[in-house]
């Protein structure tokens, strides 16, 4: 149905070597703070682009619906990302395992979370496979928790998920619902020396078509290019607050005030942050909550800012986006709303937003 | 006295302190492409007497910064990479610019070794790919630049390719570690090590005519010389040769620490106002704060401890009032120190909202910093918290390790003194911390 003329207009569309910092600069807006820096994994892609060529992006509805799909990224922490860069034959031998564990050969690789780090790391290995990247991918940003993506919303398994490092070191995890994968991955990854590359939530294209977010990598393009939506305010950081939150787990968190200049002299928006920036308030009035992306773009660098790295005098644009629908229905906000974020007060408010914001 | 001099691109600064007094500064043109020639021109502008009685001379010459600029003097240099097909993803010096990478490239090879953050994630060295590498480069690398994977955690595969290394190309040769360059990071630290190897052979024949002027500069017989670093300490020449990438930024620092200083401030916003352009850092603490994660030389990542700093056009004010206020470390007032010839020239309307601070012979603050400034030395190590692990064993371990980087920089055992930093987490690594500390003292007596 149409795949023909769909493969046209997207047949020009390639991940390229000039293309690449604009794609990476897209997915460090949609890390919405968190996700790792996408400049660690950036070298990783343009290697693999120079060795390997461009990399075809591809609309999931133009492959035939039962092909097979496989998820890729890092999981664990960006510093161990930073160092241990990884090799080569890497996403081979995660493709291998996959295809033995499925009995079927994989047609084409998609970004489990196309914000932060990961967008690149799904280039680098369809690259280095010779495949085409879906232009979709699991949540649309960036989240902290494996099992925060649409699959997930949409009763896709996780299983069979398969952990694997650049030693060879491999790890099957089979018959487990999201929260459960999550918890045997932490623990992998402990074992893994805080580092493993990941295949989860293996699905079809003409469910990826159906499910996943749609668009991501061409949107992060976009962004990449400056063709992201007007901030809702340029100014400066004039307060950052490092604490952790109540209670027996706290975790650690960040508030963020941004004092608007020129044009936005006398507004003051606070920006609260978990591993992601996850609330925007202007007069106890939210301009974005989670799962809404919030972004702080360095006004020098054009480069959004993670949370850890958030400091006194940062000049910043404060960009919002609205995410995948998905998030906005009584399912995703209970896995990845305000709730989830320890910001339940602020319910309610995202689908407002949403109304008023249109989408992208 | 101590006598400090710091070799700008325009002019040489040389400044003689007793005490915490100037007693004499003076201000002459520099000499183009001679650094030493340049301070031994300052140092002969002071009087005999009293500069007769300086017992130690130091020194920012800001050659590395230079070299690096223009591309000129850098050594050929052989990149080792342990680590293999488990972390070649990225290969050695990818995504330099392409004339720096032949001004320093003798050849690169990526053998098989490296660590992890626990013992059992080693894999053994390939011995013998080394021995071919440096075998191969023999008569061709100037130096060699050596990192293996995780080597801030455990830099024993580093040291022992280093004496591979030397077994095949001669005892002399200058081989450089990443694990004394720098943290997590490998192809920052790996960048920051191949650029102290080319700057290796310039500096050591800047250290070899500094040491031959010094007995003919007047000052007291068996005078110390120390050269500035990037952390806003002094290090000796030996220290220097070794770890050449450590001046690159000293002359700002310097320049930060030195205004502090002049004004009695150990926190405020520091501008230096040159005739181009203008240059605004922060001190913090007396030292010059540090720039965050993303540093680049000559267009290159690196992982050195650099200062922050943001420069803008000497005469563009507002841009000027505006890197003020963004070096500001909390909202709080802090006040403006403005050092350097043009700082005269800035009107004080324009920086309305600041403390401004124009401290006397501010015009040779650089010079003044490098005189009044300790040896330092700094150590830093990603630990795993677990039972059985006594933090605090390891946290004296790392002071224990600053106070002797100190102590090979040039300082006097006896007077180190150490503080260690706040610990930092390491991002969604749970129960993993970074413990740093620090060390300063003054250089050892001869």
């Amino acid at each position: 149905m149409g795949s023909t003329i769909r493969l046209r207009t997207l047949g020009f569309m390639h991940v390229d070597a000039g293309a690449l910092a604009d794609f990476a600069r897209g997915c460090a807006v949609l890390g919405s703070g968190g996700g790792g820096p996408a400049d660690v994994t950036l070298p990783v892609a343009g290697q693999a682009i120079e060795e390997c060529g461009p990399v075809p992006v591809v609309d999931p509805a133009a492959l035939p619906a039962d092909a097979l799909v496989m998820p890729v990224g890092l999981v664990g922490s960006p510093a161990v990302a930073a160092e241990r860069i990884g090799g080569r034959d890497e996403p081979a031998r995660l493709r291998d395992r996959f295809e033995a564990l499925h009995g079927a050969p994989v047609a084409a690789v998609m970004s489990s979370e196309i914000g932060g780090l990961n967008g690149c790391v799904a280039v680098a290995w369809a690259a280095r496979l010779g495949l085409g990247l879906l232009d979709a991918d699991s949540m649309g940003r960036a989240f902290p928790r494996m099992d925060q993506n649409v699959l997930e919303l949409a009763g896709l398994r996780p299983g069979p998920a398969v952990l694997a490092d650049e030693h060879g070191h491999t790890v099957v995890v089979d018959d487990v619902d999201g929260a459960h994968l999550e918890q045997f991955a932490r623990a992998a990854v402990v074992a893994f020396g805080g580092r493993a590359a990941s295949t989860d939530y293996p699905l079809t294209a003409g469910q990826a078509a159906r499910h996943a977010v749609a668009g991501s990598v061409t949107r992060a393009l976009a962004l990449g290019r400056g063709e992201g939506p007007a901030p809702l305010l340029t100014g400066k950081v004039s307060s950052v607050r490092r604490y952790a939150t109540e209670g027996a787990d706290g975790e650690d968190a960040t508030g963020v005030l941004l004092e608007g200049g020129g044009p936005d002299a006398g507004r003051l928006v606070l920006v609260e942050a978990r591993s992601e920036f996850v609330a925007a308030l202007e007069d106890g009035t939210p301009l974005a909550v989670v799962p809404d992306v919030i972004a702080l773009v360095d006004v020098r660098t054009g480069w959004a800012v993670p949370v850890e790295e958030v400091r006194y005098g940062l000049r910043v644009h404060l960009v919002t986006l609205p995410s995948d629908p998905a998030w906005y229905t009584p399912e995703g906000l209970r896995l990845a709303g305000p709730a989830a974020f320890g910001l339940a007060g602020l319910a309610g408010t995202t689908g407002e937003h949403r109304a008023a914001g249109g989408s992208s | 006295m101590i006598l400090g001099v710091d070799v700008g691109p325009t002019n040489t600064d040389a400044v003689l302190l007793d005490g915490d007094r100037a007693v004499r500064a003076v201000k002459v043109p520099s000499v183009a492409g001679d650094a030493v020639g340049s301070l031994a021109a300052a140092v002969r502008a002071l009087p005999a007497e009293p500069r007769g009685r300086a017992t130690q001379l130091a020194v920012g010459l800001r050659v590395a910064a230079r070299a690096v600029r223009e591309r000129h003097g850098l050594a050929r240099v052989g990149v080792l990479r342990v680590g293999g097909a488990a972390a070649d993803a990225v290969r050695p010096l990818f995504g330099w610019p392409e004339a720096l990478r032949d001004a320093v490239c003798a050849g690169t090879a990526n053998v098989r070794g490296g660590g992890g953050l626990a013992p059992r994630d080693t894999t053994p060295l390939d011995r013998d790919a080394v021995a071919r590498f440096g075998a191969s480069l023999a008569g061709r690398a100037e130096a060699f630049a050596v990192t293996a994977v995780f080597s801030p955690v455990d830099g024993g595969q580093e040291r022992e390719a280093a004496e591979i290394l030397r077994a095949e190309t001669g005892p002399d040769t200058t081989v450089l570690l990443s694990s004394d360059v720098g943290t997590l990071d490998l192809l920052a630290r790996e960048n920051a090590t191949v650029l102290d190897a080319a700057l290796s052979v310039l500096v050591a024949r800047v250290a070899d005519e500094l040491t031959a002027t010094l007995p003919r500069l007047g000052l007291a017989p068996g005078a110390a010389v120390l050269v500035t670093r990037s952390d806003g300490t002094l290090m000796s020449l030996e220290y220097l040769r070794r770890q050449p990438g450590l001046s690159l930024g000293s002359g700002p620092a310097c320049t930060i620490r030195g205004a502090g200083l002049l004004a009695g401030l150990p926190d405020a916003v520091v501008a230096d106002i040159g005739e181009r352009r203008a240059r605004v850092g922060a001190l913090t603490g007396g030292y010059p704060q540090e720039a965050g994660p993303g540093e680049r030389i000559g267009g290159v990542p690196v992982s050195v401890r650099f200062p922050d700093l943001i420069t803008v056009r000497a005469d563009a004010h507002r841009e000027l009032a505006e890197a003020a206020d963004r070096m500001r470390p909390a909202a709080g007032l802090l006040p403006l120190i403005l050092v350097g010839g043009g700082a005269g020239g800035v009107p004080a309307d324009v920086l309305a909202g600041f403390d401004v601070v124009r401290p006397e012979h501010g015009g040779v603050a650089g010079a003044f910093g490098a005189a009044a400034s300790p040896v330092g030395g700094q150590y830093d190590r990603i630990v795993r918290r677990g039972p059985g692990r006594r933090l605090d064993a390891v946290r004296d371990e790392v002071r224990d390790l600053a106070r002797a980087g100190a102590v090979r920089a040039g300082a006097d055992p006896r007077r180190v003194r150490t503080h260690a930093e706040p610990d930092l987490p390491v991002p969604y690594l749970p129960g993993a911390v970074l413990l740093r500390a620090r060390a300063v003292g003054p250089p050892l007596p001869l």
